[in-house]
């Protein structure tokens, strides 16, 4: 079977729980008191995906306003990103539009977007309705989903349709041991901040 | 006569003192037989009277003695004449002195002057002329516990008089009677009546002149002869009244002679029927006279019944008084005795009213020396007992240490044997040349090996989870897929603590110790001796010191102009929030959250974090809070353990080692530090540089965090605070020797790993894994020197101006994209673009 390896990257508002879903999604884990993400982390997981095997290789931000600047190394050369917001802070619905707005300036070209709109657990103190975040979705050609980190609501689903979204492989007959060359799009070098 | 002899007999005694008041009385009485010369008191061997004191011309001032009890109770109270109590009791006696420049014992003669309270010595008893004297008026007397025996000081104001006596009890008499003596001169003086004789018992001597010593008796006639005189009076009065009579009859006689005489019968009738009258009238008057002198007779008769009755209360008064008398003297006596040895009463076996008692007492005394003895031996048993227990104590205690060692050293050579074996069985997995039975195999070996967890690993030696700093020992690796090697390198850091834990930081300590001995914490000051201790590590005993002196160090000319600050910016904080407090309050929870001091959600650490966080974002609002900080905060605190000493020790590394900018909008000089530390690597680390490169791995995306929070978290504890001590003090080229010697330290498994996210992979968990922090250390400064700060500081300005540079480019670009995309008139996604605009 082959393996492909999608480089995927978390953005979003500091606190919305992106650690939280990937913790839930590598380790199928949660938990409450998680450290703050300083920089980035990376963490992988396997899964399969009709014929292939997608090894993810998650690269999970920090989401604090002034790692910003840093984006650019992760989603550099991603195959997807996935932009969380939490349903019970429209302040980050507005982060994850500056997000969408970044990505579509100095992302790689045929990046697949996922909106995550977490926390929807906490749905009694709702401040983002699904309605207007979907339509935004809609309106960009991305993948939006709810999820719940913390009861593992929609977040297989979540990598599952991201997995749908990447275009098959060109070159079937590449080798599956090799491993898959990230930067499918060098990034010219202006672009480039660190 | 009998003086003499006495006096011939005892002139050889040592000692002679006359105070037994029967004794006094056995020699003034002369009708009575000689006393023996030594009266019933075996003990004193000499108490006698001396010559000298016996002479009629010795003033009565000497009272009735206070004296000691055994001795008195053969006296009755006697009645006695007056010049009876002048027979004067001295105090007199051979002792030796001790004199002169060669603290010679001389024999002395010493008597006792009443009157100054003065104790005269002479060469010889004959001896005129004194050769000196003590006075007692203000002298106080001791008697050394381990001097010879008998020896006595006598201190006066101007110096101080050694004496001996014969033996103990002499002395102790001696003593006992010195203070009497100087009592009874205090009290004299005090009373203020020199002549009077003695305060203790004698307070009517107002009573007769001429009495010295009223006594009982005496006052007795006297009362007597008082009534008498009265009655006598009486009778007197009486005479005379019957002497007017006859005069009164003698007169009628002639009256009857001139009646005789009479002319007529008529007038002798007249003159005799008058006179019969006048006798009639007499007879009555008689009559009335003899009854009232027989009145006068009964109330004598009453009188004297009264007296007798008064007569006998006046006895039992006396009776009482003298009763009271003894009772006082007794006391006094005991108070006496008591004063300057108690075993003298006690040893005084003449008493026959406490002989039952003292009997007792002695028997008493037997049983508890006997008691003594009997402890004694038990003591000594008892000590040789603790002393052999002691030895075997110490010898278990040595064997125990001994099986502990061993066992540490079995658990970790047994810690070392899994490890080899998860790695052969690791290989085994990766192999190819495997059938699939064996593959199986492997992998149901690798399974078992996971499943027991580290904790159940047979743990022979007892230790701990967490560290003084409440820091988790073997730290945890959330790393799914790399579960083997994760337990491979938590293995090794067992096997290496455990070997480790006794060797390591002994020496270390006494260096440290040795450093520290005379320095207070606050003087320290900078020097390479310093620098080499502090790059060791500072042990966790002096760790707290150490810190808080370099922050003090590093921040006083801030603290000097504002010693209030931290109270005014908690202040400021607390009556308006910053806008970071938000953010800050988020990640409250979320600090340090596997150690144990901030576990817990209601911890006080954390409301210490918080206050310090918020009293930061005021104190430099330009980096505000800035995600990070809160373990930099947390690391501070752990170590300080003072919330001021924190936020100033946040201050130090902020603003003080961190160049400007690191924690600013945008990171500018985080970033920088990344292309400097790539460029240190690709010189000091020129395999693992080609090696990345070959695998397009930019180590940036690691080491960023690194940087930012001083490896908080991405160390074990104990070479994250080594690492922090030189941090602290040295600065950021600390951060990047540790940085390049962690790749160094762990190169070669670097080197073996071919595949780019298997290398992140590693990278990311790698530095947890480090158990050897000494070697380490060695690396980070020995190994990466040369490491010039002079360079070092070129290369960020270099690559600073480089990157700002870039991010402005970056931002004209995204203006060109806004104005370009605005003239595109991208429906949707434009209109959403620029309400964010005016947001931003
Ligand atoms: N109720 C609820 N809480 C969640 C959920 N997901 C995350 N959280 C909580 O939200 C907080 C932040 O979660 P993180 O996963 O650290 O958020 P983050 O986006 O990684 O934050 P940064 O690393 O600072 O960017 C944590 O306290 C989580 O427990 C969820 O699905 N439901
Ligand atoms: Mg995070």
């Amino acid at each position: 079977m082959a393996i492909r390896e999608l480089k995927v990257c978390l953005l979003g508002d500091t606190g919305v729980g992106k650690s939280s879903i990937v913790c839930r999604f590598v380790q199928d884990h949660f938990d409450h008191n998680i450290s703050p993400t300083i920089g980035a982390s990376f963490l992988t997981k396997t899964v399969p995906c009709g014929n292939e095997l997608h090894k993810f290789l998650i690269w999970d931000t920090a989401g604090q306003e002034r790692f910003h600047s840093l984006a650019p190394m992760y989603y550099r050369g991603s195959a997807a990103a996935v932009i969380v917001y939490d349903i019970t802070k429209l302040d980050s619905f507005q982060t994850l539009k500056k997000w969408v707005k970044e990505l579509k300036e100095h992302g790689p070209e045929d990046i697949v977007v996922a909106i995550a709109g977490n926390k929807n657990d906490l749905g009694d103190i709702r401040e983002v309705p699904m309605k207007e975040a979907k339509e935004f979705a809609e309106s960009i050609a991305a993948i939006f989903i709810e999820t719940s980190a913390r009861n593992a609501v929609n977040v297989e689903e979540l990598f599952q349709k991201i997995s749908k979204q990447i275009p098959p492989l060109e070159n079937p007959e590449v080798d599956s041991n090799e491993s898959f060359k990230l930067t499918r799009q060098p990034p010219p070098s202006t672009r480039r901040c660190c | 006569m009998l003086f003499i002899t006495i006096f011939t007999v005892l002139q050889y005694t040592d000692l002679f003192i006359f105070k037994y008041p029967h004794f006094l009385y056995l020699i003034h009485q002369p009708r009575q037989d000689p006393p023996p010369a030594h009266p019933q008191t075996p003990e004193l061997r000499a108490p006698l009277s001396s010559p000298a004191n016996l002479g009629p011309a010795e003033p009565s001032a000497l009272a009735p003695p206070v004296t000691i009890e055994a001795f008195c109770d053969q006296v009755q109270p006697q009645p006695q004449t007056p010049s009876s109590s002048s027979g004067v009791p001295k105090l007199c006696g051979y002792l030796q002195k001790q004199g002169g420049p060669l603290k010679a014992w001389k024999q002395r003669w010493f008597t006792y002057e009443e009157k100054k309270s003065q104790l005269f010595y002479y060469r010889t008893p004959q001896d005129v002329t004194p050769l000196g004297r003590v006075e007692l008026g203000s002298a106080t007397f001791t008697y050394p516990l381990k001097a010879e025996n008998g020896t006595f000081h006598i201190q006066t104001p101007e110096r101080t008089f050694i004496l001996k006596a014969v033996s103990q009890q002499v002395m102790l008499y001696w003593l006992q009677q010195l203070q009497l003596k100087r009592w009874q001169h205090r009290v004299q003086q005090s009373a203020g009546s020199p002549g009077c004789s003695d305060s203790t018992n004698n307070n009517n001597n107002s009573n007769a002149p001429g009495e010295n010593q009223p006594l009982p008796n005496t006052s007795d006639f006297q009362l007597t002869g008082y009534f008498k005189s009265c009655s006598s009076l009486l009778l007197q009065e009486l005479v005379w009244l019957l002497h007017k009579a006859l005069e009164a009859a003698q007169l009628e006689k002639r009256t009857c002679g001139e009646f005789l005489a009479a002319k007529g019968e008529q007038e002798r009738l007249e003159l005799l029927r008058h006179r019969e009258r006048q006798a009639a009238d007499l007879r009555s008057r008689l009559e009335e006279v003899k009854t009232e002198a027989e009145a006068l007779r009964r109330s004598l008769a009453q009188r004297d019944a009264q007296l007798s009755e008064l007569q006998e209360n006046l006895r039992m008064m006396m009776e009482k008084n003298q009763a009271k008398q003894e009772v006082i003297v007794k006391l006094s006596d005991q108070v006496t005795a008591c004063m300057s040895d108690p075993l003298h009463s006690l040893s005084s076996p003449s008493n026959g009213l406490d002989s039952q008692t003292f009997k007792q007492l002695q028997q008493e005394i037997e049983n508890l020396k006997d008691d003594i003895e009997a402890y004694k031996t038990q003591n000594k048993f008892l000590n040789s007992e603790i002393y052999q227990l002691t030895k075997l104590w110490r010898k278990s205690s040595e064997q125990e240490k001994s099986l502990m060692v061993k066992c540490a050293y079995l658990e970790a050579s047994n810690c070392q044997v899994e490890s080899r074996y998860l790695g052969v069985l690791r290989k085994l997995q990766e192999s190819k040349a495997l059938e699939a039975g064996e593959r199986e195999a492997v992998k149901k070996l690798i399974e078992d090996a996971l499943r027991g967890e580290l904790k159940s690993v047979a743990k022979l030696t007892p230790h701990r989870d967490h560290d003084e700093y409440g820091f988790k020992i073997i730290p945890d690796y959330e790393v799914e897929d790399m579960k083997l090697l994760a337990k491979i390198q938590a293995l090794e850091i067992r096997s290496h603590n455990l070997l480790h834990q006794e060797a390591g930081d002994r020496p270390l300590l006494g260096r440290w110790a040795q450093y520290l001995a005379g320095r207070s914490g606050d003087d320290l000051c900078a020097s390479p001796e310093l620098k080499s201790l502090i790059r060791a590590g500072v042990p966790q005993e002096y760790r707290q010191q150490v810190w808080r002196w370099v922050v003090r160090a590093r921040t006083h000319s801030i603290k000097d102009h504002h010693p209030q600050r931290y109270t005014q910016l908690c202040e400021k904080s607390r009556t308006s929030p910053h806008p970071a407090s938000r953010q800050i309050q988020l990640d409250l929870h979320r600090t340090l959250t596997t150690n144990q001091r901030f576990s817990s959600p209601s911890s006080p650490a954390l409301q210490q974090l918080r206050r310090i966080l918020l009293a930061f974002s005021w104190h430099n609002p330009a980096i505000g809070y800035c995600q990070g900080l809160n373990r930099l905060a947390a690391i501070a605190l752990l170590v300080l353990q003072s919330e001021e000493d924190a936020f100033w020790c946040l201050v130090t590394v902020v603003e003080a080692i961190m160049p400007l900018d690191y924690y600013t909008k945008n990171l500018v000089a985080s970033q920088a530090d990344q292309r400097v530390l790539k460029e240190f690597m690709a010189e000091k680390l020129p395999r693992l540089a080609a090696h990345f490169e070959e695998h397009s791995i930019d180590v940036s995306l690691i080491t960023f965090n690194w940087f930012l929070v001083v490896f908080v978290e991405s160390l074990p504890s104990n070479i994250l605070l080594r690492l922090w001590d030189a941090f602290l003090y040295e600065g950021t080229k600390v951060i990047f020797r540790y940085a390049l010697a962690l790749f160094k330290y762990k190169e070669e498994d670097i080197l073996k790993i071919h595949d780019s996210v298997e290398i992140y992979q590693y990278l990311r968990f790698f530095t947890k894994t480090v158990s050897d922090g000494r070697k380490l250390t060695s690396i980070a400064f020995n190994d990466m020197n040369p490491f010039p700060g002079r360079l070092l500081r070129n290369r960020r300005a270099v690559h600073l101006e480089r990157l700002q540079g870039e991010l402005r480019e970056l931002e004209e670009q995204q203006k060109e994209f806004v104005t370009e995309s605005a003239e595109r008139k991208d429906k949707e996604l434009d209109t959403m673009v620029s309400e964010d605009d005016e947001e931003l």
